[in-house]
């Protein structure tokens, strides 16, 4: 019904409309949370995410921006190394250079995305600049000092995870699972300006709309995941491994604050909380949304689970040879 | 929606950013530290909009976006952009309820973090953040806390018959928030309301020495002063 009022009345009016029944409302809607411990934590912690990506959102769009002007599909296939193999390894170094949250990898590796090597590049780039770079390793460091082994641990289970995945999508992978289309533009002799504008805006609105899923989906679920899970845990390190790994995906924190919230969890073992630490910046909820909504649903659903797998699997390996065991 | 509106759109969200960095009430929902970025980020957004809209004034919108069979049905998930805007404008959430944060302990205490803190300042009863006390408690080798009278500043949390002095402690966002306490000991903590907000003047009780680094410490308070609760209530 709202898309046919829509239709009758224009994008433009009902958006005023709704902005202005929110503003005699805000009021209300306000009293209305703030009457509600639950809602009340929910809406905080979504406008908390948000408002904490939007940030490293925009760099992303304005590096995807930069990307649509001066890289083109023929001058990456130029710059990368032939072997798919060395292409993907030199991709998941080149992550470092990208200081951020995972949220502004995902528009940038979107651009970079294309056929053959590039795209297990582009999808290596995804998995590492957010895990990998100095900002979120000197974070983990200062999180958790004296154990250097921790931030080894970390940088080398998210680049092996990151070259896994796209040794993984340029062996497996298929091409028509990447529903979302870039629009290309029809006019040759645009101005880089435009060039550049144009895809800034463009990817941000196609990121932006998921952010907002994927914050209220971490959202509900904090309010949802009882807090006593954390403190179950410290017998069993298989179920620890395997519930750390999840609590990562549903908590969707952003990759420059996990280590501060796995350093506090001191009743768990190192090795769990290491595999918390891979997992969160390759998967988390707020991800999935993302990718859903700049590569397409059939991608995501079958990038997203294997991506878990993978990181879990290679946290939990690195983890025993750099920790030890009981870490 | 059409392209005009995406245009609103990406303006309103870069606005709304924008005003929660410049009224204040983004310390609610994140670290004061991000204050730069997010008026950087609201500044570009809303550059970009103007951009695109005087282009699209000027010159008509291009024909990229127009032909494309597929891209136009989905193109109503920007509607979901409504939300934050609708949220950080209009409803603006309250900062998180000390119930709401994990009940964690704050000083992370492991044997390689033990090391010795510089001195108090050399004053009567100088104030000591709550973190910092809950840090020294578990992790100073060298006694800092031991034998000064200091103050501290957090609210009254009632958990059955004992009170803590709390604040909550964010380290990025509202989403990684933690509830630093501390024990009250003595007449003066014993009959104060939940969630009061005071000023606790006394001494922190020493860690046994083969004590346990994660228990939370207890502080003997000798008086209790009630002040106005802040205008940011978190700790970092």
């Amino acid at each position: 019904m709202t898309v046919a009022l829509a239709r009758r009345l224009g994008s433009m009016e009902l958006l005023i409309a709704t902005l202005v029944v929110f503003a005699l409302t805000g009021e209300l809607i306000r009293g209305l949370v703030v009457g509600s411990p639950d809602l009340s934590t929910a809406a905080t912690i979504f406008c908390g995410v948000f408002v904490q990506a939007v940030p490293f959102l925009v760099l992303g769009v304005l590096v995807s921006g930069l990307v649509a002007v001066f890289v083109t599909p023929e001058r990456l296939a130029r710059w990368l190394p032939r072997r798919t193999g060395v292409a993907v390894v030199a991709a998941g170094l080149g992550g470092a250079a990208l200081p951020g949250c995972e949220c502004g990898s995902v528009p940038v590796a979107r651009r970079l995305f294309g056929e053959g090597a590039s795209g297990a590049a582009a999808l290596t780039f995804l998995l590492s600049a957010p895990a990998i770079n100095p900002v979120v390793l000197v974070a983990t460091a200062v999180a958790f000092p004296g154990q250097p082994g921790m931030v080894v641990a970390r940088a080398s289970a998210s680049l092996s995870t990151a070259v896994v995945m796209g040794l993984a999508w340029s062996r497996w992978g298929r091409l028509d699972w990447v529903t979302r289309r870039l629009p290309r533009s029809h006019d040759a002799d645009a101005s880089r300006w435009t060039v550049f504008t144009e895809a800034a805006r463009h990817d941000f609105l196609q990121a932006a709309p998921y952010l907002v899923l994927g914050a209220a989906a971490a959202a509900a679920l904090h309010v949802l995941v009882p807090a006593w899970v954390f403190e179950h845990l410290a017998g069993n390190l298989a179920l620890g491994i395997l519930v750390m790994a999840l609590l990562a995906v549903v908590l969707a924190l952003c990759s420059e604050a996990d280590a501060f919230v796995a350093a506090s969890l001191t009743m768990l073992p190192l090795l769990p909380r290491l595999v918390f630490l891979v997992v969160g910046p390759a998967v988390d909820v707020k991800l999935f949304a993302m990718q859903a909504g700049s590569f397409g649903r059939a991608f995501a659903v079958r990038f997203a689970p294997a991506t878990f797998v993978v990181a879990t699997l290679t946290a939990a390996g690195v983890g025993y040879v750099v920790l030890g065991g009981a870490g | 929606m059409t392209r005009e509106t995406e245009n609103v759109l990406l303006l309103l969200v870069g606005v709304a950013i924008g005003m929660i960095g410049v009224a204040g009430s983004y310390t609610r929902y994140v670290k004061p530290a991000l204050l730069p970025w997010l008026l950087l980020a609201a500044a570009v957004l809303i550059a970009l909009a103007l951009a695109c809209i005087v282009r699209d004034v000027r010159r008509g919108p291009p024909v990229a976006d127009s032909g494309e069979p597929g891209h136009r049905h989905r193109r109503g998930m920007a509607w979901l952009l409504v939300v934050p805007v609708a949220a950080l404008v209009f409803v603006v959430p309250p900062a998180l309820a000390p119930r709401a944060a994990a009940p964690s302990s704050i000083a992370v205490s492991t044997e390689a973090l033990r090391r010795p803190y510089p001195p108090l300042p050399d004053e009567p009863a100088p104030v000591v953040r709550l973190p910092e006390v809950l840090r020294r408690a578990a992790n100073d080798v060298a006694g800092t806390l031991n034998g000064r009278t200091i103050t501290i500043n957090g609210f009254a949390m009632r958990d059955g018959d004992r009170v803590d002095l709390a604040r909550v402690v964010i380290i990025c966002c509202a989403a990684d928030a933690q509830l630093a306490r501390i024990h009250l000991a003595g007449p003066a903590a014993a009959d104060l309301a939940d969630g009061a907000w005071i000023r606790v003047r006394g001494r922190v009780v020493p860690r046994p020495a083969d004590g346990n680094g994660l228990a939370i410490p207890t502080f003997t308070v000798a008086d209790v002063q009630p002040i106005p609760a802040p205008a940011n209530t978190y700790d970092y």
